[in-house]
């Protein structure tokens, strides 16, 4: 088994711990260093502000030289993330280069939260809603913003009592 | 009053000439391998000793990696042969012979 992977893995540790970039956090599971819980504090100034999304990135071997996958916990409504958390990012696809690292990839999905691309869209209702009324767009974020800071179970919870947060 | 060296301990410290370092100053992140994060010095994680059996590879565009860590991310598809850096397309330098530091006078 190779341990080129979690060497580089405790090294990208270090880089986020001691010159962490603003904005986002990050760590492995104490019992698994391939998988990592991050959370990502919406950027101010957009519809995201105050969020606390989680994330969870799932390393194989392979990494660097392919990337991590990355999946959002908390529910999201943007135009380049899909309904199961998975998101639509160039960089996590056809862009990834073996010099980024974990502190890169969370900040290039922050700056995903401030500029969506609604031209490659994951959910189309939030692209169609972000192009033609952002009033209705800024609504549905901000119902995201506040269920990211329940807990998952909580989270959950909602889920089942049928509020999936299209009523306000 | 007459001196005897009695023993001595010679001391050699090796670096990569990177042919950059002035441009690296005060950039904590400026010695290490973009790919693997260790130091030039270091040798890839796939290697067990620093120096020539772990040597670096320069390019055109400038950009400097562990050799190995480099034809590692050539050799795949994903990479469509461009550097990882800048994404122009790799292509292995000539080694940068510094004169002044490197090359002994030609006659």
């Amino acid at each position: 088994m190779s341990t080129n992977c979690r060497r580089r893995l405790i090294r990208d540790f270090k880089r986020l711990s001691t010159d962490p970039p603003g904005g986002v956090s990050g760590s492995p599971c104490p019992d698994n260093i391939m998988l990592w819980n991050a959370v990502i504090f919406g950027p101010a100034d957009t519809p995201f502000e105050d969020g606390t999304f989680k994330l969870i990135l799932t390393f194989d071997e392979s990494y660097p030289t392919k990337p991590p996958t990355v999946k959002f916990l908390s529910r999201m409504f943007h135009p380049n993330v899909y309904a199961n958390g998975e998101l639509c990012l160039d960089i996590l696809q056809n862009r990834w280069s073996p010099t980024y690292d974990v502190a890169a990839i969370l900040t290039s999905i922050q700056s995903l939260l401030h500029d969506p691309n609604p031209n490659s869209p994951a959910n189309a209702e939030a692209a169609q809603l972000y192009r033609e009324n952002m009033k209705e767009y800024v609504r549905r974020v901000r119902a995201t913003v506040e269920e990211s800071w329940l807990d998952p179970d909580e989270q959950e919870k909602m889920k089942e009592d049928g509020e999936d947060g299209n009523a306000s | 009053m007459k001196v005897v060296v009695k023993n001595w301990h010679a001391i050699a410290q090796w670096k990569w000439d990177t042919g950059n370092n002035d441009a690296d100053d005060g950039d904590v992140e400026g010695d290490v391998c973009g790919i693997c994060r260790v130091p030039y010095e270091g040798c890839c994680p796939s290697c067990k000793v620093p120096g020539d059996d772990c040597p670096l590879i320069w390019g055109e565009c400038s950009h400097v990696f562990h050799m190995h860590c480099l034809l590692k991310w050539i050799g795949t598809a994903a990479s469509k042969q461009q550097c990882p850096m800048d994404r122009r397309p790799w292509v292995t330098a000539e080694r940068k012979v510094d004169a002044t530091t490197n090359s002994a006078p030609t006659p």
